[in-house]
């Protein structure tokens, strides 16, 4: 068997005989003061808000668009300072966050429950698994009905509907969570002697947070739109609407709808979208950065 | 220093076997499937039994066999199908016109600093906006049809996509992008071919992370206004079932939620991943 040589490929030769004097700019200069002020990410990002803002505003103004289909945005701001001064808006929000962190609380310690159980049987994993995997993927408004049929037309049907919708993601990121941690941090917790309890607070949790904090988000997501949309939908039934000083924010937006009071409507959703920011922004932000992002565990 | 520690005598270990062939059972126990599928069947005989026993009202809790019946009759004898179809088809209309804005909105935002400015301050705005939330707006704008239902739909998929793959797309290693810059990719090529790739895992799970909120928002807008959409989706089923206290059936539409949710992330987006950044080596 001959051995055939591998074919060689070569380049042609070639030579580039002309080139064009580059044209080159200052190499360095200083910059001006409009420059320097565009390069501020906040002015940037300010300066877009305001254009979409005059936009909206120049648009509904002159494009003979009715106020029943798209308000003003003055006459949207004039709503929210009204709504937050004698409509009791704050109150409603108040309602609203505290139905909310009351079932966010109660479904982190289900998760907790579920996830240390997990932690410590195959039987348990196997457990959270399948049950995971089950409900997981059941949006929590679906159970909104049978809620009201078990528990009335109440708070606690919220309740339940908000512990469904945090419970399923918090305990599937912090179970994947854990079994993620390398053997050698479990080998080190084993080493000094942590067992039980100090073992899962000392070596687990701390190795784990990237994804229990991603959990936690992603139930706080799931929470915020559910309720929302519980009180959007069955908020006349649901929350009890004695004395105008209750409802909910959904409630406040269905109610204002329902009665065409759409600048009322728009105030609704700019405080949805505040108080969403707030909590996403500040809230978990801070958490990322005392904790994950100062143990250099996430850039 | 450490005292000195002598031990004079051990105790004698007692060892268990070293090694020992597996029972039969010890073996089939250590299948995954035959442990979660005998959980799965524990959970249901508890309930048959516990709505047995306990003689619970059928009307607040029916048994398990009840409501697998009434799924099996309302799938094969109802019109349940046409229904999953109703929902299904909005749904894919939704996604798909989010999924096409969201790329529009990311091509503008990775070749310009206003684009990537603009992204940045609506995805801020309204990813935390739950989309149900417009959906009174939206029954206003667009009437009580399947456009508002789309609408919201889309609203739920756009930030949601847009925000994770414009992320995935900067941080996308220098390295990667000078070696397409060298290949002399512009434009269209360089983004298909180094930026998408390279992104992937972050688009897949901004991808996930719309469809879970498109889902949620679609059944929860069924839920309410399904029935003036005209023949009415999933959600209508669950709601209306609950409404004239057919229970049984409420199950049964929650079944079938449960079901497509299971195939469309355990199906679809699963086998995205392993044919794309699981065979990449980009994800494990």
């Amino acid at each position: 068997m001959a051995e055939r040589a591998p074919a060689i490929h070569v380049r042609p030769e070639f030579e580039a005989h002309e080139i064009r004097a580059g044209s080159v700019s200052d190499v360095t200069r200083e910059l001006s003061l409009l420059e320097r002020v565009i390069d501020l990410d906040p002015i940037r990002k300010l300066t877009i808000l305001v254009a979409m803002i005059a936009a909206w505003e120049l648009y509904t103004r002159f494009g003979g668009v009715s106020e029943y289909i798209l308000p003003r945005f003055s006459s949207t701001g004039e709503a929210l300072a009204r709504a937050v001064w004698s409509d009791g808006l704050l109150t409603m929000v108040w309602n609203s966050m505290t139905v909310l962190i009351g079932g966010y609380v109660i479904g982190l310690a289900i998760a907790t429950v579920l996830t240390t159980l997990a932690v410590a049987t195959r039987f348990g994993s196997d457990l959270l698994g399948t049950l995971t995997a089950m409900l997981n993927p059941l949006p929590a408004i679906a159970l909104l009905p049978m809620a009201m049929l078990w528990f009335g037309l109440g708070a606690d049907a919220i309740m339940f509907t908000l512990l469904h919708s945090v419970v399923w993601p918090v305990a599937l990121n912090t179970h994947t969570g854990f079994m993620g941690v390398s053997d050698t941090q479990r080998m080190v917790g084993r080493n000094y002697g942590l067992r039980g309890i100090t073992y899962v607070v000392k070596i687990l949790i701390p190795a784990a947070f990237p994804s229990i904090l991603t959990g936690m988000k992603i139930g706080w997501a799931y929470a915020w739109r559910t309720l929302i949309a519980a009180e959007l939908v069955f908020g006349g039934s649901v929350v009890d609407t004695e004395g105008t000083q209750s409802g909910g924010l959904g409630w406040f937006i269905f109610a204002n709808q329902m009665d065409l009071q759409i600048p009322y409507v728009f105030a609704g959703l700019f405080t949805v979208i505040l108080v969403g920011v707030v909590v996403e922004n500040l809230v978990f932000r801070n958490i990322e950065q005392r904790t994950v992002a100062r143990w250099g565990m996430q850039s | 220093m450490r005292p000195e520690i002598f031990v004079e005598t051990l105790e004698k270990v007692d060892t268990a076997d070293v090694e020992r062939p597996l029972s039969w059972i010890e073996r089939a126990w250590n299948v995954n499937g035959v442990r979660k599928a005998t959980i799965l069947i524990g959970l249901m005989v508890l309930w048959q039994a516990y709505t047995v026993i306990g003689d619970i009202e059928p009307l607040m809790f029916p048994s398990f066999g009840a409501a697998a019946q009434a799924l099996y009759q309302s799938l094969f004898h109802s019109d349940l199908l046409e229904k999953i179809w109703f929902s299904l088809s909005v749904l894919l209309i939704g996604y798909a016109i989010g999924l096409g804005l969201a790329a529009a909105l990311v091509m503008w935002a990775t070749s310009s600093r206003i684009g990537g400015d603009f992204l940045a301050t609506c995805t801020a705005m309204f990813n935390p906006l739950p989309a149900i939330a417009l959906l009174p707006l939206a029954m206003l704008w667009f009437g009580l049809g399947v456009a508002s239902i789309v609408f919201v739909t889309i609203h739920s998929v756009l930030w949601a996509v847009s925000l994770s793959t414009h992320n995935g797309f900067r941080s996308v290693s220098e390295t990667l992008r000078m070696i397409g810059r060298n290949y002399g990719l512009r434009g269209i090529p360089y983004v298909t071919k180094v930026l998408l790739p390279a992104a992937l895992p972050s688009i897949l799970t901004g991808m996930k992370v719309g469809w879970a909120f498109a889902w949620r928002t679609l059944i929860g807008a069924e839920l309410v206004f399904g029935a003036s959409s005209g023949s009415g989706g999933l959600g209508w089923f669950i709601f209306e079932n609950s409404q004239n206290l057919e229970t049984a059936h409420v199950f049964a539409g929650l079944f079938t939620v449960i079901l497509i949710g299971i195939a469309v992330e355990n199906l679809v987006f699963r086998n995205i991943e392993l044919k794309t950044v699981y065979r990449w080596g980009m994800q494990r």
